[in-house]
């Protein structure tokens, strides 16, 4: 049938991609661009045997859709956590010219700037375990979780475009956090050139009662502990030095400001593919030139939208370091209660990489992926410049969850790496599988993890059983060299929205 | 059942809705929307706002009205239960007027976040019976 913009909207795709991808290298693989007309550059798609089985063909031609867009560089990446997403899949990476490239806000995705703040404690499991209980309880008391959640903060628009402007810095200035979070978090917490007039009044209602609060679906805040240090000489530049130290993990993003921006640029992007008169493969793939003015008030708008995401992780720092301290009756500096890293899933960013030998500016979309630099980079923080950048990776709430490293092979893939487990049943079929209160009694008598959410669907949705096998997702970027394996850390108790 | 969900999205949720009319459509698909977002069957119709947006065709006029009770639902901190929808032409263009109604946001009433909706397998078509439309939303 005929989609609004007049393109052929698929039920299926129509290329079988899994059966024609070729093997190239360690559990790396490579669909030509010969298997579709239209495709302008291969893909490349990482993941070891076992992974691989798991993967869905329409996510895979999702893949080969992107790279049918004017100014993709080669190629387009996906990670081992590849699932069907919006546009572009969740898990992959899209980079396309600074000149004849497009932007698309169909690449970013509705979570804009979804991602993973990490603070590390000197405590161990010894001394949190007896108190998990009472720890995720005060946690959940104190960080606003769940759709139905009011934030604490109340801004006012000029307030507002303050955070919008300069991100994290918002909450050092407020007294939230201090200076060496945002020295340890990508872009250290603020992309520059956000434009709060390129938002709307819409997305700006929605963000006001929303600073500060965690969500809902696949983001939380779970207490973990080393479980096996991989790599100890760069564990320990990234604080981690022991096994069994107690480690936090926040997964969240921009909330309802986020999904506001980009439902309104995709409007926006749709009108503009039209305008310019780019073909798209998929009417989810809306975009415009990178240097139209669509274009660039996208990506204004989205900086907008990263820069409040970074100050909502940054705002609950402070909250999630209030309540260790009331459980603990300690201060959270004597706990050593220092970020590691912050780093962001769904983003596109103007960066350099090589291409065919030459240095090129390329706007480069992370969707369900993480940025991971290696040594010697210049935009990795001073303290970690010898080793390279932390790669933050959440696994599900009953399983593994790990710290990686960039390294320099990562240049194949623009510095890119997985960002997580990957569904692969959906909510629907894991609530027909699975009973929330179940979920939670089993965890606890089973792996002594507990479990606090708003109800119990939540964690129906979001069991164990509903992602991949997140160790087989790192052993893919692992022996693939995209990234490597420091830590492995098992949670111990997660709240939920 | 005048909607239902349906199986084969990974990570987000697809429903389909019908309808008499393309009005009693919207508000079957609007139920079906607020299902997800929170627990509807007990969320009391106590408070309500306006809604009217515009589209180009049919299909424009769903994906428009669906989105609005997302922005609204959440920017004015409120879960909807019931949805009163009227579509008119007018000119060339669709324009859908309307009130939905609810109670003020809490965690004991939540469900699951909906990002946005998607052009994903979306359709919206005449049938024998009147209109049906297929949905995804992003979670």
């Amino acid at each position: 049938m005929q989609s609004r913009g007049g393109y052929l909207m698929r039920d299926k795709p129509s290329v079988d991609v899994k059966s024609k991808m070729k093997a190239a290298g360690t559990s790396r693989q490579i669909i030509p661009k010969s298997i579709r007309k239209g495709m302008n550059v291969d893909a490349v798609v990482y993941g070891n045997s076992k992974i691989l089985k798991q993967m869905e063909n329409d996510a895979l031609y999702q893949l080969t859709n992107v790279a049918c867009l004017p100014g993709i560089v080669a190629p387009v990446i996906a990670a081992p956590d590849i699932h069907w997403g919006y546009g572009l899949p969740m898990g992959a990476v899209g980079a396309f010219d600074d000149k004849d490239g497009v932007i698309s806000c169909g690449c970013t995705g509705f979570d804009i700037n979804c991602g993973i703040h990490m603070i590390r404690t000197n405590l161990t499991r010894k001394q949190v375990e007896p108190k998990i209980k009472q720890l995720i309880d005060t946690l959940f008391q104190n960080i606003p979780c769940g759709v139905g959640a009011k934030g604490k903060l109340r801004l006012t628009l000029d307030q507002l475009d303050d955070v919008l402007r300069t991100g994290a810095n918002w909450a050092v200035e407020n007294g939230y956090a201090v200076k060496a979070d945002v020295e340890h978090m990508e872009e250290e917490g603020c992309m520059t050139g956000a434009d709060p007039a390129k938002v709307s009044d819409m997305a700006k209602k929605r963000a006001l009662p929303q600073l500060g609060t965690l969500g809902a679906g696949n983001h939380f805040l779970e207490v973990q502990s080393v479980d096996e240090i991989f790599d100890a000489k760069t564990a320990k530049a990234f604080g981690i030095t022991k096994k069994d130290q107690v480690i936090i993990m926040l997964h969240c993003g921009s909330r309802g400001f986020g999904h506001q921006v980009a439902s309104d640029y995709l409007r926006v992007h749709e009108k503009a593919a039209k305008k310019y008169g780019i073909e798209l493969p998929d009417p989810q793939l809306v975009c415009a030139p990178v240097n139209s003015k669509e274009g660039q008030d996208y990506y204004k708008a989205m900086k907008c939208a990263v820069n409040y995401a970074f100050a909502n992780r940054t705002i609950m720092t402070a909250w999630i370091r209030e309540s260790f301290e009331q459980v603990f009756d300690k201060k959270w500096k004597s706990m050593e209660m220092d970020t590691i890293y912050d780093v962001c899933h769904n983003i596109c960013k103007l960066e350099e990489h090589e291409v065919n030998g030459k240095k090129k500016k390329l706007y480069v979309h992370r969707k369900g992926a993480t940025r991971a630099l290696p040594a010697g980079h210049p935009l990795v923080p001073k303290s970690y410049r010898k080793v390279g950048q932390p790669v933050l990776i959440a696994g599900s709430m009953g399983t593994a969850s790990y710290v990686l490293v960039g390294t320099e092979k990562g240049k194949e893939s623009f510095f890119s790496t997985c960002h997580g487990a990957g569904r692969v049943m959906s909510r629907h079929k894991a609530l027909k599988l699975f009973r929330g209160e179940q979920v939670k009694a089993d965890l606890m008598k089973k792996q002594n993890i507990y479990v606090r959410a708003t109800h119990g669907k939540v964690i129906a949705e979001e069991a164990p059983g509903v992602y991949k096998n997140v160790d087989e997702v790192i052993e893919s970027v692992h022996s693939a060299g995209i990234s490597k394996k420091v830590a492995r850390l098992v949670p111990l108790g997660v709240a939920k929205g | 059942m005048a909607y239902k969900y349906i199986e084969g999205i990974t990570s987000d949720v697809m429903f389909e809705a019908e309808g008499k009319d393309l009005d009693s459509m919207l508000e079957q698909a609007s139920l079906a929307l607020f299902d997800v977002v929170c627990q509807r069957k007990k969320v009391n119709p106590t408070k309500k706002i306006k809604i009217k947006v515009e589209g180009s065709d049919e299909k424009d006029i769903v994906y428009m009205w669906l989105s609005a009770l997302l922005s609204e639902s959440d920017a004015n901190e409120l879960f909807f239960s019931k949805f009163e929808v009227k579509v008119n032409k007018k000119g060339k263009k669709f324009v859908a007027k309307g009130v939905a109604h609810g109670e003020d946001y809490s965690s004991e009433k939540s469900g699951t976040v909906v990002k946005g909706v998607t052009y994903y397998n979306f359709k919206v078509e005449k049938t024998k019976k009147g209109f049906k439309c297929r949905v995804v939303v992003d979670i």
